[in-house]
């Protein structure tokens, strides 16, 4: 269809959709009010209560840090409670890297290349997050292991057979999501190269 | 309160435009509603800042263009609030079938564009002057020129592909 014909078509549509009168004085009213509501909610909670256990872990590690034996695994230990600190940060920071954003005062221009540059960000951020998490699990096993007094040397294949498996499924897990978000960030770019086109 | 009453007057009088927009960027009629809600609740944000002397539709379409961009990733999350109701809408709906077909197709053509080819293609088959386009992207006119032919060109390109 070419865009001379898609004019015609689209003037067919429009004659219908002027007719209608869908919305009402209480739904556009409700509207003006409730979405309101509905961002706080979607903001207040799967990123605050994902903080909170991400705090309740770093406490109970400091409370237990007494525990840990040896040199390496107190060193675990204080790159997991520095994890722990800093994990809900970069998540905080990538959600709100798509807040704020400024609909009301830009063009549409302006709004996309906003959009591709919050989405690079986004995607940059989760990327960081996502490795940061996957070394954070591996660092934790050997650490909680020694608080609760089990020496991990004495189960039976742990370093010849169950880390590998473990640190390889990781490995594995990392690169198939790490692809999604590189597919996810070139999106962006494209949308960017577009606008410079 | 005057002002509410003035704000949904102009919604009421200009749906048609949000339900326009919220469909083309939108693929469920979920979605579609979410997105309607947004729209309605960004215009409302930025009301007291509407300059009068502006044209009306050039500010309702830059808020909804806007709107359905920063909308694209956040659709899954969104909780429907106000439900609409979808046996008196749909933007096929009540067409004759030939027509309906021909509506798919150029809906179709469109979810191929780019996120900017898809705003300056609807603003185009709005009937918007290649001026009021530049107002409402931010591109300038000559370039809202140039766009069109390259859209043109992509579509005369699909075609010869489908055949």
């Amino acid at each position: 269809m070419e865009l001379e014909e898609m004019r015609a078509s689209w003037e067919v549509l429009n004659q219908k959709v002027e007719k209608q009168r869908i919305l009402t004085d209480k739904m556009i009213d409700k509207m003006t009010q409730e979405k309101y509501k509905n961002n706080l909610r979607k903001v207040a909670l799967p990123e605050y209560i994902g903080t909170l256990i991400c705090y309740f872990g770093a406490a109970y590690l400091i409370i237990n840090f007494s525990k840990i034996d040896g040199l390496v695994f107190q060193i675990f230990g204080i790159l997991s409670v520095l994890l722990l600190f800093t994990l809900p940060v970069i998540s905080l920071k990538s959600v709100r890297a798509m807040k704020n954003i400024k609909i009301h005062s830009g063009s549409y221009a302006d709004a996309i290349q906003d959009y591709a540059n919050r989405k690079i960000r986004f995607q940059k951020l989760q990327k960081l997050n996502v490795a940061l998490g996957l070394f954070f699990l591996i660092i934790l096993i050997p650490t909680l292991g020694s608080i609760s007094g089990k020496d991990i040397n004495n189960i039976p294949n742990f370093w010849t057979l169950i880390f590998p498996i473990v640190t390889g499924f990781f490995i594995v897990f990392s690169y198939w999501v790490l692809k999604h978000y590189n597919r996810a960030l070139k999106d962006g770019e494209e949308i960017l190269s577009a606008l410079k086109d | 309160m005057d002002r509410k009453k003035d704000f949904i007057n102009i919604i009421k009088t200009n749906e048609g435009l949000i339900f326009k927009v919220a469909g083309l960027y939108t693929n469920s009629d979920e979605d579609r509603d979410d997105l309607v809600q947004e729209i309605v609740y960004q215009l409302w944000k930025s009301f007291d800042t509407f300059n009068e002397q502006s044209k009306l539709s050039t500010w309702m379409y830059r808020v909804a263009l806007n709107t359905a961009i920063f909308q694209l990733n956040k659709t899954k999350r969104t909780i429907s609030t106000i439900p609409i109701d979808k046996g008196d809408f749909g933007l096929v709906d009540d067409l004759e079938k030939a027509e309906e077909e021909r509506i798919k197709q150029l809906y179709e053509q469109i979810q191929k564009l780019n996120l900017l080819e898809k705003g300056i293609v609807l603003l185009y088959l709005e009937g918007k002057s290649h001026e009021e386009i530049a107002t409402i992207t931010g591109l300038s006119i000559s370039n809202v020129g140039t766009r069109l032919s390259r859209i043109r060109e992509k579509m005369k390109t699909e075609i010869h592909k489908t055949r």
